[in-house]
């Protein structure tokens, strides 16, 4: 998942990483011979809910980092901000979850949601801040750098692939829309309206990560375009994670397959943390003192 | 906002008063300092961009582009200095510099050119 030479913050969201894949491995394997939730229950309530606290959490404390590195008037202090703006959400919105379902040592807590003309229940709020409002942050900041590498000429000129695959999202996008538009006669909640926006959303982000990934192969492997990547690979996992329970409530997917697909999220969610990392590391590489000149070839 | 914009907004809030001073009394600048000041401009100005007709490179600017492309290659990737250079030209401090600032910030990029400037 990570070369040798990774930055040390990355090596280590990704050795967690492996011990906690492990760790589900293992639940999944005693799933499928005794055919019980107990273990898998245990590792996704339990080791799966503090994987997630702590992946966003980094994720938030580095793109922050990286923001202060920019001065006010530096184009990239309003990506990272959005960047660590969108962290935070996702953030809110796992504690929030974790309250709503009263996942905590002292067990569920009674809470009035907020916005309680808005959303049904705090569920639905957290779905919201750490779903659309999130995506919302990460689209304004990811256009940001785009902008900038459309600035300097770094993106490559777009494949058949490309083309293909960006007609297809926008497709699959005002598909969505209109079958959710069709449902507006049954007076769905607010809540429930505002959760729509995230498949336009995704469909937007995805469009994003195929333009940042053309700059990625145009310009090779380090450390920026490994976080640019990160971001291209936490957006595509994010995607294929909503798919699947796309999938799974149209009854398309196995039960086996169905709780072989909750992993996914684990992957989006180092990917995430791992794209601040990358561009700290290629900030602080220059400040090292003891740091050799780059020999070029 | 330039420079100046900025001391004609503080000047017009009243900020920065013109406080009236002795009169300064500057010498003759000798033609030697002269000649040391244009010289040391005109190997800084190769140095930040050596003109494209120049046939032979002087071993600073060698310096500079290997140390340039070594930090480029490890930032960016192993073909943004082919990118960079467009036709074919070695990257300078002048194609790479505001590249740098973009992406990495101006505080870092500070550090970054004057590792690649030490001892050249």
């Amino acid at each position: 998942m990570f070369d040798r030479g990774a930055p040390r913050l990355v090596r280590a969201i990704w050795t967690l990483f492996s011990v906690h894949f492990a760790l589900g491995i293992i639940a999944y394997l005693h799933f499928l011979v005794t055919g019980t939730y107990v273990w898998l229950g245990w590792f996704f309530v339990v080791a799966g809910s503090l994987f997630f606290l702590v992946m966003t959490a980094t994720e938030c404390w580095l793109a922050f980092t990286c923001r202060s590195w920019f001065d006010a008037d530096e184009p990239m202090r309003l990506a990272w901000g959005m960047i660590a703006f969108a962290a935070l959400a996702r953030l809110a919105g796992v504690v929030i979850r974790e309250v709503a379902d009263g996942r905590l040592p002292w067990g569920p807590v009674q809470l009035r949601p907020l916005f309680s003309g808005v959303f049904a229940n705090l569920g639905q709020m957290g779905l919201f801040v750490g779903g659309p409002l999130s995506m919302a942050f990460l689209a304004i900041g990811l256009g940001r750098v785009l902008q900038t590498q459309r600035r300097f000429r770094l993106r490559g000129p777009l494949t058949l692939g490309d083309r293909v695959l960006l007609v297809l999202i926008v497709a699959f996008s005002v598909s969505q829309l209109l079958i959710n538009l069709s449902l507006l006669g049954g007076h769905p909640s607010p809540g429930t309206v505002l959760l729509w926006l995230s498949d336009p959303l995704l469909a937007l982000l995805l469009i994003e990560a195929v333009l940042v990934r053309r700059a990625v192969v145009r310009i090779g492997q380090g450390l920026l375009a490994k976080c640019w990547g990160m971001f291209v690979m936490a957006i595509v996992t994010t995607s294929l994670g909503d798919a699947a329970i796309w999938a799974n409530n149209h009854d398309l997917l196995s039960e086996r397959l169905t709780a072989l697909s909750w992993y996914i999220w684990f992957v989006a969610a180092a990917a995430f943390a791992s794209a601040p990392a990358y561009q700290l590391a290629a900030i602080s590489i220059v400040q090292e003192p003891n740091l050799r000149q780059p020999a070029s070839r | 906002m330039s420079l100046l914009s900025r001391f004609q907004l503080r000047f017009r809030k009243g900020e920065g008063r013109l406080v009236a001073s002795e009169p300064i009394l500057l010498e003759s600048a000798s033609p030697s300092g002269l000649n040391d000041l244009t010289e040391r401009l005109n190997r800084w100005g190769r140095l930040w961009s050596p003109a494209e007709d120049e046939s032979e490179h002087t071993h600073a600017q060698r310096i500079v582009t290997r140390r340039l492309t070594g930090w480029m290659e490890r930032c960016f990737g192993e073909h943004m200095p082919a990118s960079l250079s467009g036709a074919g030209d070695p990257i300078s401090l002048a194609s790479s510099m505001p590249v740098l600032t973009a992406f990495l910030g101006r505080r870092a990029t500070r550090e970054l050119s004057r590792r690649v400037l030490r001892d050249v």
